[in-house]
């Protein structure tokens, strides 16, 4: 049957997805269990290094519940301080895991299937790392429950009307959803590396994740028809979560947050972010497990448009608001817009503008798009960049009504510092077992852009 | 740890299974979608088409419907954006706390609440109403399972004994099949 399979093993051909290599449905489950092969010395390295960094981040949050939350940087009136910067920055990651597995997936936009995998590991596990922060701020986090409604005898309610609840509804309905769509999506694929595993441990793992599955017509039937509808409701989902993420500034009455524009803003900001930090995690991969024919530079330069486009998103609302400030009647709001660019936080402003507004242009120029090294540093800049949008929003608490608070007083401590570096370690953590331990990319629906085995007639590229 | 990793085998093996009918194994799917449609002729509704990804010939010579995961979904979704208006009126009306002189009742800021709570019903019974119609997870197959399924092989299961039974490994054979099993 070996001739049968070479006769037929043509190249993978779909617009200008035209891989250098030949794919075979058992080429491609060869090179994509590979990566799920016994670790090497590179993984386990970083795995430790991840580690000592989260360790350092359990020292500091210790000793933030040890002596209390003011061994963070808050300061009145920046009572927010990193953390709610740090949530954003996190929750504005994972938005671009459904993005790419929802939204393009009901757009039919073909180039998804080599790349949504790991976009939603990176949304789960940024959800994850995400409601770290509010639960860290609270200071006692064993109270965290008390966050979600539920019947209790002194018959006490969170207020409903409040944004920070919405938040609590729509980062739970996230973290559940996007959970569910990367569980079930795993399900196929799963059962490729069940049936290919053979260390018991692995294998049992491995049919836990794949429930079983048989790649029955019935099971396609349904999963197919459940996908769909996950599909359609994620979409609406990813775009009110960082609306109501974006309210928790604006419904505030706060010069410089209580803007209409925010949330769109923080939607176009969530899928720039949250772009970058996918290619800054192929890169690395693609290189690593030599899959360059599957995760192809066609594949990167449409990820990396994405970036433009979501950046000349961005950059258009800084200038909104700014032409806002300027036209609007407040002079409370014209006085914090310039203050954000020339005052005590004006570094942060410029950095932010820079990489997010003036070095993305340089993706208007192909080579650049595909150019993987100067792709991965831009895309590390923009992630610099977006975490300093969130900080340039949160630092404007410094500058509020009363003159008498604008003694600026606040900087970063070392436990947040800490905390921070611990959330990425956290973030990679489980980034680290996921790439070893389940298919990171999707066996099953890269196969089905490849040619049907067709005796009869010319095989053609399934729809 | 050896006794441990043969445990685990023989809990993933399980007992053995009797499966009666009749297995074929394909490679090229127009000649599965050919034998599909003559077996749906010859009147066996009952057979199971394994795919390493769904075709779509093979998908028309079953004549599958479409899935009825929807229904559970808005059945979800209703109940869901229900729950979540109910859960913020009784909130509000239990406890009634007027905070900066607004209404107890506030119609915008429960739309929050209630639309991410249909999202949620919806997507969690939707992940339900899969697996049920689904039947996962699955710890025992009603047909014989190959591992090529998964990889690039199709197979088709037709559930049948004695003379049927002959008939069936005929059309397989007939339809380019490159392997047929026989389960009596």
């Amino acid at each position: 049957m070996s001739e049968t399979l070479a006769a037929h093993a043509e190249p993978m051909r779909r617009g200008t997805q035209v891989p250098a290599e030949a794919i075979t449905q058992k080429s491609l489950n060869d090179d994509v269990l590979r990566m799920i092969s016994k670790p090497g010395k590179i993984w386990w390295a970083v795995l430790t290094l991840d580690l000592i960094i989260l360790t350092l981040g359990l020292i500091a949050e210790r000793n933030q519940i040890v002596h209390g939350i003011g061994s963070a940087g808050h300061t009145r009136p920046v009572m927010w301080a990193s953390y709610i910067v740090n949530f954003v920055f996190w929750v504005g990651i994972a938005h671009c895991g459904t993005l790419v597995s929802a939204i393009l997936f009901l757009f039919r936009s073909h180039f998804r299937r080599a790349v949504y995998r790991v976009a939603e590991a990176m949304t789960v596990f940024g959800v994850l790392t995400a409601g770290l922060f509010p639960l860290l701020h609270t200071g006692r986090p064993w109270f965290g429950y008390w966050l979600v409604p539920y019947p209790n005898q002194r018959n006490l309610w969170p207020n409903v009307r409040s944004p920070l609840e919405w938040d609590v509804f729509a980062v739970t309905t996230y973290l559940t959803i996007s959970s569910i769509f990367f569980i079930v999506g795993i399900i196929p694929d799963a059962a490729v590396a069940r049936d290919r595993a053979k260390h018991p441990v692995m294998k049992l793992i491995l049919t836990i994740f794949s429930f079983g599955w048989t790649g029955s017509n019935h099971q396609w039937k349904h999963f197919y028809g459940a996908y769909l509808y996950f599909a359609a409701l994620a979409t609406p989902l990813v775009l009110s979560v960082h609306s109501v993420v974006s309210w928790d500034f604006a419904m505030a009455q706060i010069p410089g947050w209580h803007s209409t524009i925010f949330a769109p803003y923080f939607v176009a900001g969530a899928i720039f972010s949250g772009v970058a930090m996918v290619i800054n995690l192929l890169i690395p991969i693609r290189k690593t497990f030599k899959l360059e024919h599957i995760v192809t530079l066609d594949h990167m330069e449409k990820l990396s448009k994405l970036v433009l486009l979501t950046s000349t998103i961005v950059a258009y609302s800084y200038l909104v608001e700014f032409f806002c400030a300027w036209y609007g009647p407040s002079k409370f709001e014209r006085d914090m817009f310039w203050w954000r660019a020339t005052g005590h936080f004006n570094w942060g402003f410029w950095i932010m503008f820079t990489c997010n507004a003036i070095l993305p242009l340089s993706l208007w120029f192909k080579p650049v798009r595909r150019n993987m090294p100067v792709l991965f540093v831009l895309c590390l800049f923009v992630n610099v960049g977006m975490w300093f949008e969130r900080f340039v929003i949160m630092t404007g608490l410094a500058r509020s009504f009363m003159p008498s608070m604008w003694d600026i007083n606040y900087r970063m401590s070392w436990t947040e510092a800490a905390i921070l570096a611990g959330s990425f370690a956290w973030f990679f953590l489980f980034f680290l077992i996921f790439v070893r331990l389940l298919p990171a990319f999707s066996i099953a629906e890269i196969k089905e852009t490849l040619p049907p085995p067709m005796r009869g007639r010319k095989a053609g590229a399934h729809a | 740890m050896k006794p441990l990793y043969d445990l685990i085998e023989k809990l993933l093996k399980g007992p053995p299974a009797k499966y009666r009918g009749v297995m074929g194994i394909y490679y090229f799917v127009d000649d599965a979608a050919g034998a599909v449609r003559v077996l749906r002729q010859m009147g066996h509704k009952q057979m199971s088409v394994f795919s390493p990804v769904p075709h779509h010939d093979i998908e028309r010579a079953l004549e599958q419907g479409p899935s009825l995961v929807r229904w559970v979904t808005a059945v979800g979704g209703f109940l869901g954006a229900t729950g979540g208006f109910a859960l913020c009126f009784y909130s509000v009306t239990s406890y009634p706390l007027v905070v900066g002189g607004k209404e107890l009742i506030s119609l915008p800021p429960f739309v929050v609440l209630g639309y991410e709570s249909m999202i949620l019903c919806a997507g969690i019974s939707n992940l339900l109403g899969m697996l049920a119609l689904a039947r996962l997870p699955q710890v025992k197959t009603k047909a014989p399972y190959d591992p090529r399924f998964t990889e690039d092989r199709i197979g088709i299961w037709v559930p049948c004994t004695g003379d049927e039974a002959e008939k069936v490994k005929e059309t397989l054979r007939g339809h380019g099949a490159e392997e047929v099993h026989v389960h009596a």
